[in-house]
């Protein structure tokens, strides 16, 4: 087991240094420039030369990349182009808010999306089922910003129940840290919840077809337990794999819930980066994001092992 | 999405007339202002330094002006009043003598002199990552006469120099901070400044305190808040619900779309601050079709103006008879903006050598306001016969494509300053390598007025001279010029106080809570 993490992890050396290269060729393409970014508004063409030569730019980019490199194997990602800023301390500050939003979202979409499916597979085309899939596919089809607007309508502006935006940490601050949550992690929620429930009705429905869930019937078990403990393991399987992906996404990727909820999170910090021409700051989170897909990736490879003994991996 | 509010407030901030009737605090000045209390105030983007000689960020200016003073200080009219200097000379028009305030001292307790104000002017030259080594390139040296006076010797005369003195360029920081902190005074500007308000903490994505400066050396009015606290929120139909729900005070923009509905709100205060702005497109005379004047001239009179302010900007701007805003004293009313006529159009293309009408590709922000006004324009063009492609960038593409002169019409939105030098000089003055003259003009009769334009002091023979800068604008077509936006700015109904200047910063020390 130790020895495949192991293997496992050093495989993911290539795919991050392609990933950084990739980035960095791509970002250096671009069009735009970080001082002339940064300096919008001044003509001042001599002060913009000393600036990028401060700050290396006007060396060639593999030489560039080379001295990324050298420093990210010293364990230093460099500072931020915008605000000279760290871009460790700024990514490891941000990435509390994404997590913390993930998981909550995940939680939401499991807690919504089991009885769903579930309801869904038994009933199979009767009124319930319908109603399930009619969920799903509203939550599928509902762009997140607009969801997300709305719930600030009804439940910021109008009810006035829950914060309309900003973020405030559930570890140090308990009860309003998790209220500032919740409308963004709805948000994601819903539409994950949609994604899994259809994911895991098929799989539900396959899996009910199966002769051994006939011999479970056959012997007397109760439907619940032919459920629970025949259909419902061997259905997770595709559940664990969309699950996996979209941790990575929902970490990554949640620009627009961030952008709407005012939450200081990686997906806007690397959007933000990417119009700064930030270079730094846009290498290194890209970075970490790559990282987190690869180490959400090997958790469910881990996973589907422990689910069905028949994939364990060598 | 990120870019929109990035570039139009990165070039359009700016700004904003002082007096219009809804000032907050007209209603309510019988209950006179009283101490305390926080102001929360929503920004769309947090700042990027509290060091005024690195920012190149246009929202950091906004806490500067609470925080920090600068030398000379702007009233509501863009005229120039007495900042940390209660007076200043020109014994000749190369020198500038300024009588320094005495008395003040910074938030960390040292005292403000012509010796600190000598270090600041250094440092803005010398530092290496200074970002304002452009605007105070023109001063040659100063000098310290004694500790509350302070002589400027200039390389040539500028009559725009006391008006960039009004902002980051004229700002005094500490010079015991400076030295004690380096670096990280950009992250933490405790005891920095002389301003009304001191710099508390700064929370980086979350939040800037700054609280009252007890001993701050002003003791007409206020500072009156207790403390202020900024906040950025991104998206701002957030902001505006934010506003309306009483989770923020203040919003520093309220987007044209909606600026009607947020009027009929009793429990919101719009203010309508006319800006320094004027938002245009750069003409490449460098290439086809623009190298041809006739073209540039068919295109300007193809484009109706007031449909586009009215259709796509709502009425929330004025359409621009060149680069100076109605707000400033040199906006010329005698000269119209161009109108729309179709025989013209005929005429200039005829006289260009293409009378069946051409092609050319319009570059502009991928921003919908920008892609509604470019669409707009491109329907206008069609009936005219011309062929317009929109090719949409964003913000750092369009900066690099014009610095480049990569483009034959370009999307060019100008925040404005509150001399019309800034708005006028650096984008039509004859300049070789990279500038803001994209569009690559050079025209003897117009670089002599413009050199003209800051030798000669006098207000009244500076507004003659760009009367007639502005009549060559409208025949050469550097630019075509859109619209002078107004930059409206929501309140809760509990601030009261607020003063609107004309360059859109908001300066919070008269400002109270009902």
């Amino acid at each position: 087991m130790a020895e495949v993490v192991l293997r496992r992890l050093l495989a993911t050396v290539p795919v991050l240094l392609l990933v950084t290269a990739g980035v960095f060729a791509l970002l250096h393409l671009t069009p735009g420039d970080p001082v002339d970014a940064m300096m919008a508004e001044s003509a001042d063409a001599s002060t913009k030369e000393s600036l990028r030569r401060e700050l290396g730019l006007d060396r060639p980019i593999a030489v560039q990349y080379a001295a990324w490199m050298g420093r990210l194997l010293r364990g230093d990602l460099g500072r931020s182009i915008r605000n000279g800023e760290p871009v460790l301390e700024n990514v490891s500050r941000r990435i509390r808010p994404s997590l913390q939003l993930a998981l909550l979202a995940m939680a939401i979409a499991l807690t919504i999306a089991f009885p769903v499916a579930i309801a869904s597979a038994v009933r199979h085309n009767t009124g319930v089922d319908r109603l399930g899939t009619t969920f799903a596919l509203f939550g599928i089809c509902m762009p997140n910003f607009l969801l997300a607007l709305l719930l600030i309508f009804v439940f910021g502006v109008t009810l006035r129940w829950l914060p309309i935006s900003g973020y405030l940490d559930p570890l140090e601050e308990g009860w309003s840290g998790l209220r500032s949550l919740i409308l963004p992690a709805v948000t994601l929620g819903l539409a994950l919840a949609a994604v899994i429930t259809r994911t895991l009705r098929s799989s539900l429905l396959e899996a009910l077809a199966e002769d051994y869930v006939r011999t479970a019937r056959a012997k007397g078990l109760s439907e619940w337990v032919v459920i629970r403990g025949h259909v419902l393991k061997n259905a997770l399987i595709p559940v664990v794999t969309v699950l996996g992906l979209q941790l990575g996404t929902l970490i990554g990727g949640a620009v627009i819930t961030e952008y709407v909820f005012a939450l200081p999170g990686v997906g806007r910090l690397v959007v933000d980066a990417v119009f700064a021409r930030d270079y730094p700051l846009v290498q290194g989170v890209i970075l970490l994001i790559a990282l987190g897909f690869i180490v959400s990736n090997l958790l469910v490879d881990l996973l589907y092992g422990y689910i069905d003994p028949r994939i364990r991996l060598r | 999405m990120v870019t929109r509010r990035d570039f139009v407030k990165s070039c359009a901030v700016a700004s904003g007339a002082a007096v219009v009737g809804l000032r907050p605090g007209a209603a309510a000045a019988a209950d006179g202002p009283k101490k305390g209390g926080t102001l929360r105030v929503g920004f769309y983007i947090e700042a990027a330094t509290m060091d005024p000689h690195l920012s190149g960020s246009k929202v950091d200016r906004q806490v500067y002006h609470n925080i920090y003073e600068p030398l000379v200080t702007l009233d509501t009219r863009l005229g120039i009043k007495p900042g940390l200097a209660e007076s200043w000379s020109q014994p000749d028009p190369k020198t500038l003598v300024f009588k320094l305030r005495r008395g003040v001292k910074f938030h960390d307790g040292t005292d403000f002199n012509a010796e600190a104000a000598k270090f600041n002017f250094d440092r803005m030259k010398t530092e290496p990552k200074s970002i304002r080594k452009g605007e105070v390139a023109n001063i040659d040296t100063v000098e310290v006469v004694d500790a509350a006076t302070l002589k400027v010797n200039l390389k040539k005369a500028d009559a725009s120099l006391l008006a960039t003195l009004t902002d980051r360029a004229g700002m005094m920081i500490s010079p015991k901070v400076v030295q004690e902190r380096g670096v990280e005074l950009g992250r933490n500007a405790r005891g920095a400044g002389t301003g009304p308000f001191e710099f508390v903490e700064w929370v980086k994505d979350d939040h800037l305190l700054i609280k009252r400066n007890e001993s701050y050396w002003n003791k007409q009015g206020g500072p009156y808040l207790e403390r202020v606290r900024y906040r950025p929120i991104p998206d701002d139909t957030v902001k505006l619900q934010s506003l309306q729900g009483g989770e923020i005070d203040v919003i520093d923009y309220v987007q044209p779309r909606d600026v009607a509905a947020v009027k009929t709100d009793k429990n919101v205060m719009v203010v309508d601050v006319p800006s320094l702005a004027d938002f245009a497109y750069q003409l490449n005379h460098g290439r086809p079709p623009f190298n041809v004047k006739a073209l540039r001239q068919a295109v300007a009179y193809a484009i109706d103006l007031e449909q586009i302010v009215k259709g796509v900007w709502l009425n929330v701007g004025y359409p621009a008879n060149g680069p100076i805003p109605p707000t400033s004293w040199a906006y010329d009313k005698a000269i119209p903006p161009i109108k729309r006529d179709l025989a013209k159009v005929k005429a200039r293309l005829a006289e260009g050598g293409k009378p069946g009408g051409f092609e050319f590709t319009m570059t502009t922000n991928n921003i919908p306001l920008s892609v509604q006004e470019a669409e707009v324009i491109q329907a206008q063009l069609r009936e005219a016969g011309i062929t317009m492609k929109i090719r949409l960038v964003d913000a750092s593409t369009l900066i690099s494509d014009g610095n480049a002169k990569n483009f034959e019409m370009i999307s060019f939105q100008w925040s404005g300053r509150p001399d019309p030098d800034g708005n006028v000089y650096q984008f039509f003055k004859t300049t070789p390598g990279t500038s803001f003259n994209w569009s690559g003009i050079s025209h003897p009769q117009l670089d002599a007025l413009l050199d003209r334009s800051r030798e000669v002091s006098a207000q009244a023979e500076r507004k003659k001279i760009f009367s007639e800068v502005t009549k060559i604008l409208q025949d050469e077509l550097p630019m075509i010029f859109i619209v002078h936006p107004i930059e409206p700015k929501a309140f809760s109904q509990r601030v009261q106080g607020y003063e609107a200047i004309p360059d859109g910063m908001m300066r919070f020390k008269d400002v109270w809570l009902k």
